[in-house]
């Protein structure tokens, strides 16, 4: 009997042993091994998905068809608005959980409870900024606005049933169909709320409309130290910008009174001009690096803000070839696995007839057309975050002065749960200005002030209507319409281009711009009541816009928005560098009879606008003064025979991208004395000197009586990028552009790549910034209103969010294609019936549609 | 209810162990390698020694899986999954490391499963009647 007791006992040994070591984190697995099993482990995720499905989502109306293309995109046919919605969040959810979980997380400051503590100081400073706090707040004004306006009842409408459907997905998850990133990090993901849509618009808006410019203005000018220098080098204006908006259309200020998003406005900015100006706060040296550090080091969520840009244009029937509108958009954003976008066609009859790219977790197609119009936007890249500096109570820094008094701060308990199980305590102050950044760091005791005092004040930081917006635009049948919904856009601000099949083309740039008093929103000032900050915001009817243009298109590339001596209002910048929107100008103004073709060719165009204008003055540099040395002879013939193309088969592309640095470190060495962090100016100031021939800028005022020419300058830069290129490329000794310059599309969560290819294109509108590609046109779509059914579109992706799907990578394949006969990318056709019926009958071979998912009540 | 050793007979290792590999791989259908436990103790019933059951359960249990793996990549892509995976560890290209190391943690839940059966079912056996009424044993 004993012996047997024993046998048990050291029997138990085994399997305790291997449970322990099966569930236990190993590294970055915090799953265990246990995940290795063949069936309900990592490996259900190369089952191939089931073809066609009938699903129960309880809270239907009605049956929804959901007709999956050859691409795995859904083509919803539903009876109403809700159970498309309700179809599209379980889609979103089904393909994307993984990414929408990762963005949701990010922005809500909670990335730590999936990653680990490693992550806090990314939550710290999401906590901070409150992209929560603001979702909610925005929630609320949802819920409180329904019932009273119609347009907000039904995007409320959409939320809660793209919430609801994607939580019959997650409710109904079984291993074979959990997104294998969970299981390797053992994260279950919980159901959504409606407010995390809004935390998903935040992170959006965040993206494309945050960051503090006016740290790195101060830290820049207090580092130069020469305001007479400053305001040469660092411009808020590019020279030889092309604006967006030449020809300002005003619309009915009667009729729009207010600013998007119904904000006040005011129409007399005059009144705040004549006030005093505060004078700038400087804050602590040491005190700007450690926010502009902390800063850099926090992931965007799309990425570089500097990176982040967008080409759209539209040309009316005068220049293209069909008589009819043709519009196109390719909007710049990082470039992640899973896809920033999800494609979708979503049809309710008699309300709702749109396809193109949502935004995973949201209900809207953002870009795309519907059977009327259609539709893209860039970034303005405006300053709409200003930073001001309150003065605390000596003896409570719990409290500020304002309005000629103590306040208490809000403050919020923002304590950050980790996934190791440990709360890492975290509160955020906030005044009436906005939430004291400087919370995020832990460093401010080093620098004097005791306590955190610097509030941010972000026009996203409130209540936003981007999705009444949308939810208004996906159904407009006109120019009115689409410009009646966007009153509604507040936030971020957008060139929204805009094409209809009346043969109207338009430029709207859309958002609400804050009209400041007391201070001119570039540095951090001391706001002690109400008459200095953002007091109004620019009326919706006189934001900048162009209708139908008399030259006969309008385009926008992130550039000077409008000139300001033409208008009457401050819009800060600083903006794109402009060479895009220049290029774009360019083939526009000098083509006529462009096809939907020549727009695919415009989309893919390499052309280095940068080079066209400043290597001539090079080359005669080298003939003028060159000292003949062979390798840089060499370089130099090869730049003269090359007509400025960015193609990865060339070894001139290299030698520029050596070249345009070279030649900003030998002009701009009144900088590099000053600091070598400094950023040494922008190109177009540069491009102005060179081509002026400004002897101030060009001399080397480190070589004492000297005095450098132009064109001596220009060789010292020829001689410089080559010896770099040489060093750098010591072990590539072929210079072909394309074995450095290379597409990288990684993981979210780094788990795998897509790409690792010769990519074309840099500073160029077929984008592609650096060496290592992480950003670039993160779709491209070509509407021809003339013809709405051929229209299309590529994303470097692909619909699926599992990596081991033939959906995970077959739109990068066709994005990335290009065909050196006709000069244009791959598209595939936005497919664009308006019956599930009369798609299958078009599918006539079979290869249009994979399968069917017919969800029942 | 006599005792489990008399109700179920020893049947000889090889349809033994054809039994375990079919529980392996039913049970490994629902998707839980804790229930391989389960499977190898399942087999250990048709053996009679604690290191016959235990070679028994791994072996079993490896078949099982082995025999899944197979399915798997032919079907499912299991050396890419393998690959991403072993990826994730900084060993490029070695996915079959993966799978090995998988049939070896399922051989030896197998394995640990039947020794744990096999005792359990001896001990309990201890306080059984058994089936021909004798008396029972200390």
């Amino acid at each position: 009997m004993k012996r047997k007791v024993a046998n048990l006992a050291l029997s138990l040994i085994g399997p305790i042993a291997l449970i322990i070591i099966l569930t236990m984190p190993i590294g970055p697995l915090t799953g265990g091994l246990g995940i290795i099993e063949p069936i309900g482990g990592i490996f259900d995720s190369g089952v191939p998905a089931p073809g066609s499905q009938r699903i129960t989502l309880n809270g239907l109306d009605a049956q929804v068809e959901v007709v999956v293309d050859h691409l795995g995109v859904p083509h919803i046919y539903a009876e109403s608005a809700h159970d498309a919605f309700m179809a599209l969040g379980y889609m979103h959810a089904k393909d994307r959980l993984f990414q929408i979980t990762m963005q949701n997380y990010f922005a809500a400051g909670r990335i730590s409870e999936i990653v680990g503590a490693y992550a806090a100081s990314s939550d710290m400073y999401y906590r901070t900024i409150g992209l929560k706090r603001a979702a909610q707040t925005t929630l609320d004004w949802y819920e409180a606005n329904a019932a009273t306006n119609p347009i907000v009842a039904t995007a409320l409408d959409a939320i809660n049933a793209e919430v609801e459907g994607a939580n019959i997905f997650i409710r109904s998850m079984t291993a074979a169909n959990t997104p294998v990133e969970f299981k390797i990090l053992g994260f279950k993901p919980e159901p959504w709320q409606a407010v995390d849509c809004f935390v998903n618009a935040k992170m959006l808006t965040w993206g494309l409309s945050g960051g503090v410019a006016d740290f790195q203005r101060q830290w820049e000018r207090q580092e130069l130290n020469n305001d007479s220098m400053y305001n040469d080098l660092f411009p808020d204006l590019m020279p030889y910008t092309v604006p967006i908006i030449q020809e300002q259309a005003n619309i009915s200020y009667a009729q729009y009174p207010l600013a998007p998003g119904m904000y006040p406005a005011t129409d007399d900015p005059g009144q705040y001009t004549s006030m005093a100006l505060a004078d700038e706060t400087y804050i602590p040296e040491g005190k700007l690096e450690s926010l502009l550090n902390m800063m850099n080091e926090v992931l965007s969520p799309f990425g570089d803000r500097e990176l982040v840009g967008s080409n759209n244009w539209a040309i009316n029937g005068s220049k293209s070839s069909t008589g009819t509108p043709i519009l196109a958009g390719d909007p710049h954003l990082t470039l992640q696995a899973p896809s920033v976008w999800y494609e979708a066609h979503i049809v309710v009859p008699g309300e709702l007839d749109v396809t193109g790219t949502t935004f995973p977790g949201l209900p809207a197609v953002l870009i795309g057309h519907n059977d009327h119009v259609a539709y893209s936007f860039t970034n303005v890249g405006a300053d709409v975050t200003d930073i001001f500096v309150e003065q605390l109570n000596p003896s409570n820094p719990d409290q500020y002065w304002y309005n000629g008094e103590y306040r208490d701060f809000t403050i919020y308990n923002e304590d950050i749960h980790t996934k190791e199980g440990t709360v890492i305590p975290f509160t955020v102050k906030e005044s009436v200005h906005g939430p004291l950044i400087d919370s995020a760091i832990n460093t401010y005791g080093l620098f004097g002030d005791s306590n955190p005092n610097l509030a941010m004040n972000w026009t996203g930081n409130s209540v936003t209507h981007e999705l009444v917006a949308s939810a208004g635009y996906m159904r407009a049948h006109n120019l009115d319409e689409f410009i009646d919904a966007m009153y509604w856009w507040d936030s971020p601000p957008q060139n929204c281009v805009f094409a209809d099949d009346s043969g109207n083309i338009a430029m709207l740039v859309v958002g609400r711009f804050p009209v400041r008093a007391g201070y001119t929103g570039e540095y951090p000032v001391v706001a002690l009541n109400d008459t200095v900050g953002m007091v109004s915001n620019i009326p919706y009817a006189y934001n900048p816009r162009e209708i139908n243009p008399s030259r006969c298109f309008v385009s926008s590339a992130n550039q000077r928005t409008i000139d300001p001596s033409e208008y009457g209002y401050d819009i800060l910048g600083p903006q794109a560098n402009g060479y895009r929107g220049r290029r774009i100008f360019y083939l526009l103004s000098n083509n006529n009879g462009i096809s939907v073709d020549d727009m695919k060719r415009f989309q893919a165009d390499v052309v280095e606008v940068r080079a066209e204008v400043i290597l001539p003055y090079v080359i005669d540099a080298w003939d003028s003064v060159g000292d003949g040395n062979t390798t840089i002879s060499n370089a130099v013939d090869i730049l003269r025979d090359w007509g400025y193309n960015m193609e990865p088969n060339l070894v001139a592309p290299t030698i520029w991208m050596y070249l345009i640095n070279a030649i900003h470190y030998e002009t701009f060495d009144e900088i590099r004395a000053v600091n070598t962090s400094l950023p040494l100016s922008r190109t177009p100031v540069l491009e102005q000197i060179v081509v002026t021939n400004n002897a101030y800028y060009l001399d080397d005022h480190s070589t004492v009586g000297t005095i450098e020419t132009r064109d001596e300058i220009l060789v010292r830069a020829l001689h410089r990028a080559i010896d770099t290129l040489t060093s750098d490329w010591a072990d590539e000794p072929n210079w072909v552009y394309g074995n450095r310059h290379i597409v990288h599309i990684e993981h979210l969560a780094g788990f795998t790549v897509i790409g690792d290819v010769p990519s074309r294109g840099q500073d160029t509108l077929d984008v592609a910034p650096g060496w290592v590609v992480t950003h670039g046109p993160s779709t491209r779509l070509v509407a021809d209103l003339g013809n709405i059914q051929m229209s299309y579109m590529a994303y470097p992706g692909g619909q699926s969010g599992n990596m081991f799907s033939p959906h995970w990578s077959d739109m990068f394949d066709i994005w990335y294609s290009y065909d050196n006969v006709t000069k244009q990318h791959g598209y595939h056709i936005l497919y664009f019936y308006s019956t599930a019926t009369a798609f299958r009958t078009a599918d006539t071979d079979g290869t249009l549609i994979e399968g069917t998912i017919t969800f029942v009540p | 209810m006599g005792k489990i050793d008399d109700t179920i007979p020893e049947i000889g290792f090889l349809p033994a162990l054809v039994i375990t590999i079919v529980f392996g791989i039913a049970l490994q259908l629902a998707g839980n390698w804790i229930l391989m436990l389960i499977a190898g103790a399942l087999g250990a019933l048709f053996v009679r020694r604690i290191r016959k059951a235990f070679l028994l359960g791994f072996l079993g249990i490896g078949i099982a899986w082995g025999l899944l793996f197979a399915y798997l990549s032919i079907t499912a892509q299991a050396m890419a999954v393998a690959n991403m995976f072993i990826g994730l560890l900084g060993l490029e290209g070695l996915g079959f490391i993966v799978i090995v190391i998988s049939i070896l943690i399922g051989a030896l839940l197998g394995g640990f499963g039947a020794m744990l059966g096999r005792a359990l079912y001896e001990l309990i056996d201890e306080f059984l009647p058994s089936g021909t009424g004798g008396e029972q044993t200390s």
